[in-house]
């Protein structure tokens, strides 16, 4: 019975209908009141919003001890105890901003990132597929950003004063080694994957996360496709071959296939060459691509692409009129890669995998037959914890294998050296609020080979402005073995170092962005030797030391405007950079053939509804190259005319599966000269004949049909990206 | 005897009070769709949305709260005229309370065309940009919830909806899209017919589709 009253009495209390008001103006830190704020009673349905002047009331007929909570986007939940007894009250929280990842400062120092979140980036996706004078080459769009030369007879990338070794790629974090095909000396080069594989990038052009190494000026991180949206099969056929790529879309898993050929000779044979071929650059390449999703919330992707391709090509020897030197490439590639990501509970998360690159390179000159293998194995394992939302943790371990062997066939010679990186990484990022991050890392690593141990440490913040523009500053250390061509040779060598600090400004606003980057760069330890030979490949290395040095500074400006204009898109970049070094056979610091000192390039695309057509139209210009003209004194003595190309591109929807893409490089048909090359010995009246180094044809015309098959038939080639 | 007693008070008791809870639960329901229905700014549907998250945290086990918490900040987002950082974190609101009904209540067709609607939205802040990427996945995500319910009259207008916009886009016949508001609005009219009182399930989306089909004319 006692129970019951005690009951009876607990309604009552509960039905005496007193009214208590709680009212007040929320307002945040810096004093501005928040409208739109939900308040209410824990464990009850009452509540309230606040007003647009953040004022409040709160009437309830509840009694007793409460908890009064305020909750409201891009702020901390704030709870307030509460004795609701009838009297009325008033409370004034001031709610604190949380750390919002949409809007919070990023670090963009050194940093272009492409991707499809909303966050603010440099490009999306699909803009690098769209750069006319890319031709469907995802380093050519980047050849478009700042902090890039264009260096036409390579066809790689050449960042800030560094050459082309001097940049790492990563797909889905791990290494890719021998990105690029294998080619002719003077004969550019393309990256070997499908730009569409890609659903977004992270470009650095310096002061990079202590996650990357082995690179002195640039990681390229590329991230693949996660999941395809349908079914679907793509057809391509092209000026220069064909391919076809079909896609299997499930809920849990999906694969991706595809195989394309190519061969230049029906092209070539229709458009005049500057190259004397022998045999145009063919090729094949297959890929297949599996991602599924495991447990609650992970992701395991694999994929697999192997190629083969080769060219022969007659090289002219300077001072000579006869057809020259035949030199044949063949080449054999193959990258598999498997990676996961798992998110754990409180906070942690995993990621990791393996990835196996091995390139098989044959050069035939002739009287000479030379076999080199590449091998690359590199595994990593990281976990990231987040310990509240301003502090986390990176910290992650890592295996690079090398393995690297050069024969020469005609003499039955041979030689090889293998390499283990055992590295160790480990970054802390801090937000101090929304505007000031502090991010520090270190890397350490130790290499068998050079028997050398080393620890790389890098810091960077950055703060946000009331009008949403950013200041990032980053330094840090680099380190990177030497080219196994040179490690072979000398296999005690040592890193190379560069050291990077860099001064950033980027804001996006309202359709338009601006970013503008002052750098230094110091380069140590770099190698230096004397060479028997320049012509056609250097041979003959000697006196291999790592004496070298140098430096490369400058500055950039990107802008981009998709506002102005309507339906226009465009950036201009400009880029400045002053570099020099003492390196491979110089004895003095000179200005490599590979930095020019003033870069720029403007990229528009407009798009014509009527037409369903986009046209687009990319300039690239530099003030020249440095070269050597042995017939003058001093090294590095010359400079070539400035480079200059217009490139024109159309793409025509002509049904929503089928795009017609049109493009042409060099439409102007300037005569770029990129340097020139001269005989190893004077001619009679010791004069050293040279041969100006040009691209393979005036200009390259691109005509390409895609075709989608899906059921869905507004699906094309670019939804995936 | 004491025990069972005891046992049967306490019984009756919770049932009591769950059934409180219930008349609160209609009662508060009733309430936000009605301001719902008359919420005009984005600011007046912020408040309703504030509501129904009221009634989400009391009602973990309901679906319904959630939809209509992101169904209010979605039109939010669609009638906010601020630019991206202001309709952005509205849309991502409405995403984080979609997806917590969807966790709720799997494989419903009408949860997964709010998802497809919130993609719209988040579309249509920056079409130049976004349209590639997001374009593809609303469509496959109206696909689905049409999939689920091929008599979901949301599911089916807004496919019609993304089906006109794609085929303006590539100068083609409005027939495919039409025959989809067309058919969505005869899923009204049954739905109309045989709506329930008390249930709270959605409603939504007859006048944009009456307002859809005068440009098929």
């Amino acid at each position: 019975m006692k129970i019951l009253l005690a009951i009876c009495f607990i309604f009552l209390v509960n039905c005496s209908l007193a009214q208590t008001t709680i009212q007040g103006v929320v307002k945040d830190q810096k004093g501005e009141t928040i409208p739109g704020v939900n308040i209410f009673l824990k464990g009850t349905f009452e509540g309230t919003s606040s007003e647009i002047d953040g004022t409040y009331i709160l009437e309830t007929k509840e009694e007793g001890t409460y908890t009064l909570v305020f909750q409201s986007m891009g702020f901390k939940s704030q709870e307030f105890e509460v004795l609701l007894n009838g009297n009325p009250q008033s409370l004034n929280p001031i709610l604190r901003e949380a750390i919002n990842e949409m809007t919070a400062v990023t670090i963009s120092a050194g940093a272009m990132e492409a991707s499809d979140e909303k966050r603010a980036v440099v490009l999306r996706p699909i803009d690098i597929v769209t750069v006319p004078s890319a031709m469907g080459d995802i380093i050519g769009a980047f050849q478009t950003l700042p902090g890039t030369a264009n260096v036409g007879n390579d066809g790689r990338l050449f960042v800030r004063g560094g050459d082309a070794t001097e940049t790492a790629i990563f797909i889905d974090g791990l290494k890719v080694g021998n990105a690029f095909g294998t080619t002719a000396s003077n004969v550019p080069t393309r990256t070997r994957f499908n730009p569409n594989l890609f659903k977004g990038s992270f470009f650095s052009t310096g002061g990079y996360s202590a996650e990357y190494g082995q690179a002195l000026s640039s990681a390229l991180a590329l991230n693949t496709v996660d999941f395809p949206v349908r079914n679907q099969g793509d057809i391509s056929i092209m000026s220069v071959g064909g391919g076809y790529t079909q896609t299997l879309a499930g809920e849990k898993n999906s694969l991706t296939a595809s195989a394309n050929y190519f061969d230049l000779s029906p092209y070539q044979a229709l458009v005049k060459q500057n190259f004397d071929w022998e045999r145009a650059p063919y090729g094949w390449d297959a890929e297949v691509s599996g991602r599924k999703k495991w447990c609650k919330n992970g992701v395991i992707k694999a994929f697999v692409h192997t190629e083969a391709n080769g060219m022969k090509i007659w090289q002219p020897v300077p001072g000579s009129d006869e057809r020259g030197q035949l030199v044949g490439v063949q080449n054999q590639y193959t990258f598999a890669q498997t990676s996961f990501r798992q998110l754990g509970e409180n906070d942690w998360s995993y990621y990791g995998g393996i990835s196996y690159s091995n390139n098989v390179d044959k050069f035939d000159l002739g009287q000479m037959e030379m076999r080199n293998q590449n091998q690359l194995v590199h595994s990593k394992l990281a976990a990231l914890k987040g310990f509240s939302e301003k502090f986390s943790v990176k910290t992650g371990i890592e295996s690079y294998l090398f393995n690297y062997e050069e024969a020469l066939i005609s003499e039955d010679l041979k030689r090889d050296f293998r390499d283990h990186h055992t590295i160790l990484f480990s970054e802390a990022d801090y937000y101090v609020n929304n505007r000031l991050v502090f991010r520090g890392g270190i890397r350490a690593g130790h290499s068998s080979l050079a028997g050398q141990s080393w620890l790389d440490p890098r810091i960077s913040l950055a703060y946000k402005f009331d009008h949403e523009g950013q200041l990032s500053l980053a330094a840090g250390q680099f380190s990177q073995m030497p080219v196994e061509q040179l490690r072979i040779l000398e296999q005690s060598t040592q890193n190379t170092r560069a050291d990077h600090l860099i001064l950033n400004y980027f804001l996006v606003k309202n359709g338009r962005t601006i970013r503008a980057e002052a750098f230094y760069k110091d380069y140590k330890k770099l190698i230096t030797y004397e060479v028997a030979q320049l012509f056609p490949m250097p041979l003959g290395f000697d006196k291999i030391q790592q004496n070298g040095e140098g430096y490369a500074r400058g500055m950039d400006v990107f802008y981009r405007d998709q506002k102005s204009f309507k339906n226009t898109d465009f950036w201009v970049t400009y880029s400045f950079v002053d570099s020099r070094r003492k390196f491979a056979h110089f004895t003095e610091m000179v200005q490599p053939g590979f930095a020019p000192r003033h870069n720029g390039s403007i990229v528009v695309k407009h798009f014509i509804s009527a037409l369903k057509s986009q046209l687009g139209v990319s300039v690239s210009a530099n003030d020249g190259y440095t070269y050597e003209n042995p017939n003058l004194p001093g090294q590095m003595n010359s400079k070539t005319k400035s480079f200059q190309d217009l490139s024109l591109s159309w793409s025509y929807l002509a049904k929503p599966n089928l795009i017609i893409h049109l493009a042409c490089s060099n439409v102007l048909g300037r005569d770029n000269i990129f340097g020139y090359q001269y005989a190893n010995e004077p001619n009679e009246n010791g004069v050293y004949e040279g041969n100006p180094i040009k691209l393979q044809a005036p200009r390259f015309l691109f005509l390409g049909i895609f075709l989608t098959l899906s059921k869905d038939k507004s699906a094309n080639n670019l939804n995936n990206l | 005897m004491k025990k069972y007693s005891l046992a049967i008070i306490v019984m009756m008791l919770y049932s009591l009070m769950t059934q409180a809870s219930n008349e609160a639960y209609e009662k508060a329901m009733l309430k936000e769709l009605q301001n719902m229905k008359t919420a005009a700014s984005p600011e007046d549907l912020q408040k309703v949305a504030n509501g129904f998250a009221r009634i989400a945290q009391m009602m973990p086990e309901e679906w319904l709260p959630d939809y209509y918490a992101a169904l209010a900040l979605a039109n939010a987002g669609f009638r906010s005229e601020g630019g991206a950082n202001v309709k952005d974190p509205l849309f991502d609101q409405a995403k984080k309370y979609v997806d917590k009904a969807a966790k709720i209540s799997p494989n419903n067709s009408e949860i997964v065309a709010l998802q497809g609607f919130i993609i719209m939205g988040e579309l249509a802040v920056d079409p130049a940009s976004r349209g590639q990427h997001l374009s593809g996945l609303a469509m496959q995500t109206f696909g689905k919830a049409v999939d689920l319910n091929r008599q979901n009259p949301r599911a089916i207008m807004m496919l019609g909806q993304m089906e006109l916009g794609m085929a303006q886009f590539f100068g083609q016949g409005p027939e495919k899209g039409c025959g989809l508001i067309k058919s969505s609005l005869e899923l009204y009219e049954k739905e109309d017919a045989s709506k329930e009182d008390g249930t709270f399930l959605p409603t939504w989306g007859k006048e944009i589709a009456l307002q859809i089909k005068q440009n098929c004319q």
